[in-house]
């Protein structure tokens, strides 16, 4: 099911996503999947699911095989320290939700970045303000549409 | 020894995990240029762009196509007169300084326009748009606002060749405008330079660098360029001086013709002081 889904967003990240690009910064779908299910089945499904899609978005979108595999699996990671059995709602439903969409997409983007880029004359602000901080807080906000819509639960 | 193992994969899965994971993803990186997986990515690739042409079909359908190709060809129309413009408005400044060039200088002056560069086996010759009709003669030289451009060397009824000063064959007498030191000035296929000068002459970088008095081809002390390295040769004795032209080879288009010849100015006051001399 997160792999069928997943091929979806990376679908729609390929072919969809760049029309919302500003400044050449675009949001990124993929990694909201990943971390709402690594929010609801755990770190280590996280680590994994984020491995598999970053494979399958290097694969689709022609980028450098590797690149969005390693960048996805430590994202996956790290959204899997935010997981708690007793928390899933809490982190699902409320803006904590946002806060963790913005960390670990600043540490895809940070990682990606610095894998497939050729140079390494980067400077403080273009590698974490440009290629970190505004993907992260772009993500943060389409995020923000999963609060608004998401599938009600049972609980709700 | 199995339990230990065991309680140890159970405490650190996690992590275990994500450093087999990232270790492969890292593996992956060389692998990029293998034939093998460039053809997995062109077939998966391909599917998407598929789907990306459709959704720019999308895009297009809910456009004014016709709109937005009239407006491409006028952009690219603006592109074009745009740019004429602006050659015009640096071709403008180019003859306002030959006009201002016109009324200071104490020569007859012909301006013209250098209407080639590309001539065939001659490189560092110009053709310009005057010759005999405009009573131009072999041996004017030709200059610009900035200095010294070439020489007439052929003329016809309408057109001039001029070998210009970045030619090979080009040997004018200049000197340091400063300290008097006089040289002959070369273009030797990388630089301009004045060869074989006396390393006790004082010629210093910066110095400008202008047409000599001893020139019988050229008249004197018009801006050539400017000293901008020097080096010894011949055990310390002589010091090759690299110069500076104040010409752009490259952009100069419109120059004036100097209607003089030198050589036979001062052949005449030669002749002359040899009449005075015989008649007292």
């Amino acid at each position: 099911m997160p792999i069928t889904v997943g091929i979806i967003a990376i679908a729609i990240q390929i072919v969809l996503i760049p029309l919302l690009s500003f400044q050449f910064v675009v949001p990124d779908l993929v990694l909201i999947v990943l971390v709402i299910y690594t929010l609801k089945k755990g770190q280590i499904f996280g680590t994994i699911t984020g491995f598999i899609l970053g494979f399958l978005f290097d694969i689709f979108s022609g980028g450098i095989i590797g690149a969005a595999m390693f960048s996805k699996t430590l994202a996956g990671f790290t959204a899997g320290y935010f997981y708690s059995e007793n928390k899933t709602d809490t982190n699902l439903n409320t803006t904590i939700f946002v806060l963790i969409i913005f960390v670990c997409s600043a540490i895809d983007a940070l990682f990606y970045q610095i894998l497939i880029s050729k140079t390494t004359d980067f400077t403080f602000i273009t590698l974490f303000v440009k290629h970190s901080f505004l993907p992260a807080f772009y993500t943060a906000l389409l995020s923000l549409i999963w609060l608004i819509f998401k599938p009600k639960t049972k609980s709700e | 020894m199995f339990n230990g193992l065991k309680k140890f994969f159970n405490n650190f899965k996690e992590y275990i995990v994500l450093i087999f994971l990232l270790l492969i993803s890292l593996s992956l990186l060389p692998l990029n240029k293998s034939a093998e997986l460039k053809k997995i990515r062109t077939l998966a690739f391909g599917n998407l762009a598929f789907l990306n042409s459709l959704v720019l079909d999308a895009q297009d359908m809910l456009r004014d196509r016709d709109e937005v190709v009239k407006l491409e060809k006028l952009n690219a129309e603006l592109m074009l007169k745009v740019n004429q413009l602006r050659e015009y408005g640096l071709e403008n400044s180019e003859l306002k300084r030959i006009l201002f060039l016109k009324d200071t200088t104490e020569y007859p002056i012909k301006p013209v326009t250098i209407i080639s560069k590309l001539i065939p086996s001659l490189p560092g010759y110009y053709l310009i748009n005057a010759g005999l009709n405009d009573s131009l003669k072999n041996g004017m030289p030709i200059i610009n606002d900035k200095g010294y451009v070439g020489l007439i060397v052929k003329t016809s009824d309408h057109f001039s060749l001029v070998r210009s000063l970045k030619s090979t064959q080009s040997h004018i007498a200049v000197m340091d405008q400063r300290s008097k030191v006089n040289g002959i000035l070369d273009w030797d296929g990388k630089s301009f330079v004045i060869k074989n000068i006396s390393t006790t002459n004082d010629v210093s970088i910066g110095d400008r660098i202008v047409t000599s008095t001893f020139s019988t081809i050229v008249p004197p002390s018009i801006p050539v360029g400017i000293v901008i390295r020097k080096s010894t040769s011949v055990a310390g004795l002589l010091t090759n001086i690299e110069v500076s032209p104040f010409v752009n080879f490259q952009s100069v288009k419109n120059v004036v013709v100097l209607k003089i010849i030198s050589s036979k100015e001062v052949n005449n006051i030669e002749l002359n002081l040899l009449k005075e001399t015989k008649l007292k």
